[in-house]
């Protein structure tokens, strides 16, 4: 079973590998994407890989900046997964520019008028605190695993301490890892603004987009964030549910603790998108209903009904109600709601694109490349698959060698920064 | 014409006379504009900035074609410093019969590609038959006062010149596409490097010569830009710069579309826009295009 996980990763993300080179030296020919259709499914999942991130991310920082204790075990894979969902996000939207090398011109030649250029700095700012965040936390595993490990294992262990020793005084460690808890907390509360920067901002980038009545509204960076907080949850259960420390005694508590939030950031989505779709419909005003209509009825109206609703909705709900305490259900409701966002995401991009910019304007010049229909080409899906390879091998690769579940250290530290007391750091 | 024709002219003659006047004015307008280019290309080399080359017009007459005039008006608004220029354009709505002539030079100007298109024609048709009317409405970039496209551009590589055209470095544009996406008039197209002749047994010379948009050379070579990059309409900003009238303009068979410095109030265009019939799309957006119709 594991060989097979493996073997098929590493097919698929040499495949993604491929196709992205390809993409490269091909241009942005490969895509069905038109000049009317402007963005298309890597928008989608840039997005969708943004949103986990953050979703994550908040989600440590409800540990490591409000004190829950109960979750604490599911604290560093919550991090590294915000790290490799951020990773993700980058490289989706870095395979849509039109010239991927210049990429960088986005940080020399900044607009300070532009949100993308301001969620830019705020993905940079974002990475750096992930990064210091798991580092702090890691950093004592990280050195006593160079000491028990030999050879090139060692040698990465040592670099990933960026020199940091443990003191061999019990007292002076203890002081040290409370130290570090502090910095864990101080970065997460530095976080908070900036990971609601990275997904409200990314929600932003459509939301002042005046053009398009579907995305034009000050509603649409909330959704974003709240359907972020699913995403990251959803991420958490399964990958704790599943992956997890089955033996651990608070095993079943941590996943039933995941489920439960899940269920309440799932219910605050259903209320926006309720009020979105209502109040919209109701006033019916063409622009934006008609766009709605499309979603809920049109030729891809089973990316709403089947994705955003069932898979995304009604049955991660439905498995946490009847199977309360097993985790393997609690775990596949996460997973039903990981794959239901993909649905939100696609239907949060692409449906602003069906309606012409002016009355006639579809009909007004004939091309392939001028159409208002999509369908995301065979380069794309393979584009798309093998990214999604590529960032789940150096996620699975994060999991098998990073102490993410070591709680040797600095567990049970949470809260002790707000008090600095050496007396509530209870082992 | 021999003086004694001149003496025996009859009715029929006259109007004759006056159409084959109306012609000469006509293939003057658009001969100077068709020729000069070829011609202006070998000084361009020495003269590259320079701005407003005097290009000779014939001696002003009262019912000269309105070609020669907005070609008049443009010498005049080069001699000012370009701060002091404000193009735009004007198009009668009843004049346009929806030939596309204007579509299809621009194409040919700007040597544009499959799905690239900077100033389609919209169809309506209004009313059912017998009732029924057709109505034609050609979209320019509107060049927008408030541009929602520039503020949204991350990298600052596409912006509004002093003279109120709104352009894109091709050399800088990312090929991000929120401009393209951010444009509420579809005005913005993505260059995906296609060629017409595409899946044929080759690819035609003829769509592999270069464009001059804004007064420099850019050949179609892979994925270089313009390919992968946003365009648009410039309103022919490397003609204007050498006192021609923007393609569309000058093709226009009904002349309908008319182009000149609304800062000069002796200009048609400033004369048109204070006509009561005047409009322009999507008002209540607030971004105040440069592109005005008369209906």
């Amino acid at each position: 079973m594991k060989k097979l996980f493996w073997s098929a990763l590493i097919v698929l993300s040499s495949i993604g590998v491929i196709a992205i080179i390809w993409r490269l030296s091909v241009g942005m020919k490969i895509t069905a994407l038109s000049s009317t259709v402007s963005w298309g499914m890597w928008v989608a999942f840039y997005i969708y890989f943004i949103g986990l991130s953050a979703g994550s991310f908040l989600f440590s920082t409800l540990i490591y900046v409000f004190g829950i204790h109960k979750l604490e075990k599911a604290g560093k894979m919550a991090l590294i997964s915000a790290l490799f969902a951020l990773l993700g996000g980058m490289l989706f939207v870095w395979m849509d520019l039109g010239h991927p090398w210049r990429f960088w011109r986005i940080l020399t030649n900044w607009n300070y008028r532009s949100v993308l250029a301001w969620e830019t700095l705020f993905y940079v700012f974002y990475i750096t605190v992930v990064g210091l965040e798991i580092y702090h936390l890691m950093k004592f595993d990280f050195y006593n695993l160079a000491q028990k490990c030999s050879g090139w294992k060692k040698s990465i262990y040592n670099f990933l301490t960026l020199g940091f020793r443990v003191p061999d005084d019990p007292q002076q460690l203890e002081a040290m890892q409370h130290k570090t808890m502090k910095t864990v907390k101080l970065l997460g509360i530095i976080g908070i603004p900036i990971a609601i920067g990275v997904h409200g901002g990314t929600g932003a980038l459509f939301a002042v987009v005046a053009a398009k009545p579907y995305w034009f509204g000050p509603i649409f960076p909330i959704i974003f964030i709240v359907s972020a907080l699913v995403s990251g949850a959803a991420l958490s259960t399964f990958l704790y549910a599943f992956f997890g420390e089955k033996d651990d005694k608070d095993y079943l508590d941590i996943v039933k603790a995941l489920a439960n939030y899940l269920v309440l950031f799932i219910g605050i989505d259903v209320l926006l998108m309720f009020s979105e779709f209502s109040v919209n419909l109701y006033a019916g005003l063409p622009d934006h209903s008609r766009v709605l209509h499309q979603i809920l009825f049109g030729s891809y109206s089973y990316i709403f009904w089947v994705g955003q609703l069932f898979l995304g909705i009604i049955l991660p709900i439905i498995l946490i109600a009847l199977k309360k305490n097993d985790p393997k259900w609690l775990g596949a409701a996460g997973l039903s709601a990981v794959i239901g966002i993909i649905a939100v995401r696609l239907n949060l991009v692409i449906p602003a694109y069906i309606l012409p910019a002016l009355k006639g304007l579809d009909k007004a010049y004939q091309d392939p490349r001028w159409s208002y229909f999509y369908f995301p080409s065979i380069g794309e899906w393979i584009t798309t698959v093998g990214a999604i390879a590529i960032i789940i091998t150096g996620f699975a690769v994060a999991w098998r060698f990073l102490p993410i579940f070591d709680h040797s250290n600095v567990t049970g530290l949470v809260g002790a920064g707000s008090t600095g007391g050496v007396e509530h750091g209870k082992r | 014409m021999s003086e004694k024709n001149e003496t025996l002219v009859t009715p029929q003659e006259e109007v004759k006379d006056s159409r084959l006047g109306f012609l000469k004015k006509i293939s003057s307008g658009v001969f100077a504009s068709l020729l000069l280019p070829a011609v202006l290309k070998t000084k361009q080399i020495q003269a590259a900035e320079q701005d407003g080359v005097e290009i000779s017009l014939p001696e002003q007459k009262d019912d000269e074609d309105v070609i020669l005039r907005m070609m008049r008006e443009i010498q005049r608004a080069l001699a000012k410093p370009v701060e002091e220029r404000h193009w735009a354009m004007v198009i009668d709505l009843r004049k346009c019969v929806g030939c596309r002539a204007c579509t299809v030079s621009c194409i040919a100007e700007n040597k544009l590609p499959p799905g690239v298109v900077y100033r389609p024609v919209m169809e309506e048709e209004i009313g059912t038959y017998p009732n029924v009317t057709r109505t034609y409405l050609p979209r320019p970039c509107l060049h927008c006062s408030k541009p929602p496209c520039t503020p949204v551009c991350p990298v600052r590589a596409t912006y509004k010149r002093k003279d109120g055209i709104v352009v894109i470095d091709y050399e800088k544009c990312i090929g991000c596409r929120y401009c393209v996406t951010a444009c509420p008039y579809g005005a913005r197209s993505f260059d995906f490097g296609e060629f017409y002749t595409n899946n044929t047994p080759q690819i035609e010379s003829y769509e592999m010569q270069a464009d001059f948009e804004y007064g420099r050379e850019w050949k179609r070579d892979g994925k270089k830009s313009p390919v992968n990059n946003a365009r648009k309409c410039h309103f022919c900003l490397h003609r204007i710069e050498k006192g021609l009238l923007p393609q569309c303009v000058v093709t226009c068979i009904g002349r309908a579309t008319y182009f000149g410095d609304v800062n000069d109030k002796e200009s048609i265009i400033s004369e048109l826009i204070g006509r009561p019939n005047v409009m322009r799309l999507k008002e209540e957006l607030g971004t105040e295009p440069n592109c005005y119709y008369l209906v």
